[in-house]
């Protein structure tokens, strides 16, 4: 049995809750970001799985401790991986997320970005909106919205991986030199029912305490998004067995955590 | 108007009122008005406005302007999404609301129709009230 503690309290779990994303900073070697910062876009093949790239990225603990807060034990470990990687200026992608909506109240796939090199403003940074991972919408139907207050452009150092609950609406942003900007994206899958299982102060469990209100969001959007993520925090501690909503992509990308050989 | 033909009609009536008009600025007038004058084009704005009401804050706003595309057509990559080149983010809205926007000289073309609007009590979908404004300039930017 392979063991991953984790590393979220409840704050941090409510925090993430609301936005949709951790960001995990600097936290990669240099030397095997260099190494990745090297590689062709594309999909990254058997590099995923070779015990380097598991130990520095994908088990990392300041990674694997994130995934193992929030979708439990034994969780899926990456076998794929895509390196998504610009060179040229462009404008920017629009906001999308990808594949279909996974709708449900639940946590079960966190979508990654890990950056090998620093990435600033002019470099085209990966935005996000945070909270709208739960928002249920066409993805081709937003395609004309650019600039939506409280959105974030990920300016990050070197080594940094961002765990996003899978929805969320995320873009290339517009870049203005030639420089490489590189991002591999890949995908955790939970195995086991939720539970409460993260370091926290109490026995009890603690109510739902929204951190923040999105600026974009509407006065009935935020009572919305209140309920909505309550009913998430619930589900995550256990407390609430609504069926969730996903797509079976963890059986050709993934494996569990158990069946892993380390060396 | 044309600024040019504006211009001679102001030195035009300060030289009528002092008898100084001749057939020479006619012919100047001719030669303005053959030149080709710029066509207007249509700038789209999207605004996402908090509610159905004018003056609610707003949330979102995207600008679609032709002549930013024509004049970066020179640093434009084949395979920009929007053949436009990049701006940079931003979170400075460019108007308080709907009616400053109108004040500015938009125009409304399409109001948000709440049956239309997607409905549930407890999920959210597409941001807020999608006002669509147009102005029809030689010029461009938002403001």
């Amino acid at each position: 049995m392979n063991v991953v503690q984790p590393s979220m309290d409840d704050t941090q779990v409510m925090a993430f809750v609301s936005s949709g994303y951790v960001i995990a900073a600097g936290v990669v070697p240099d030397e095997l970001n260099r190494q990745c910062e090297a590689l062709p876009r594309g999909g990254m093949g058997d590099f995923v799985q070779t015990a380097e790239f598991r130990r520095g990225v994908l088990l990392n603990p300041a990674v694997a401790g994130v995934v193992r807060s929030l979708l439990g034990e034994n969780f899926m470990v990456p076998t794929m991986a895509h390196h998504h990687l610009y060179e040229g200026p462009h404008a920017g992608q629009t906001s999308h997320f990808d594949g279909l909506t996974e709708s449900g109240y639940g946590v079960t796939h966190l979508q990654c970005y890990y950056y090998p090199q620093a990435v600033e403003i002019d470099d085209g940074p990966t935005m996000v909106l945070p909270g709208s991972q739960y928002r249920l919408v066409d993805r081709e139907a937003i395609a004309h919205y650019r600039d939506i207050l409280g959105q974030l452009s990920l300016t990050v150092p070197a080594g940094t991986v961002v765990l996003t609950r899978y929805g969320i609406w995320h873009k290339a942003g517009p870049k203005f030199n030639p420089r490489r900007r590189g991002m591999i994206k890949f995908s955790y899958y939970r195995t086991q029912s939720p539970s409460r299982d993260w370091p926290g102060a109490s026995a009890e469990i603690p109510s739902y305490r929204q951190p923040q209100r999105h600026p974009y969001v509407t006065e009935v959007e935020a009572y919305r998004d209140q309920r909505r993520c309550t009913r998430t925090w619930q589900w995550l501690c256990g407390l609430d067995e609504t069926a969730t909503v996903d797509h079976g992509e963890r059986e050709c990308s993934a494996i569990p955590l158990n069946d892993l050989e380390l060396v | 108007m044309i600024p040019a033909v504006q211009h001679w009609l102001a030195d035009s009536r300060a030289k009528l009122r002092q008898g100084d008009l001749s057939e020479s600025d006619l012919q100047q007038l001719e030669t303005l008005l053959a030149e080709p004058v710029a066509e207007p084009r249509q700038m789209i704005l999207y605004l996402y406005s908090k509610s159905t009401n004018m003056c609610s804050a707003i949330a979102s706003w995207a600008l679609f302007d032709p002549s930013q595309r024509e004049a970066q057509a020179d640093q434009l990559v084949a395979s920009d999404t929007f053949s436009m080149a990049p701006t940079l983010p931003s979170q400075d809205v460019p108007y308080a609301s709907l009616m400053d926007a109108v004040s500015a000289g938009w125009r409304v073309v399409q109001f948000p129709r709440e049956e239309l609007h997607p409905f549930s009590d407890t999920d959210n979908s597409y941001l807020g009230f999608g006002f669509i404004l147009e102005k029809w300039t030689t010029g461009g930017g938002i403001r």
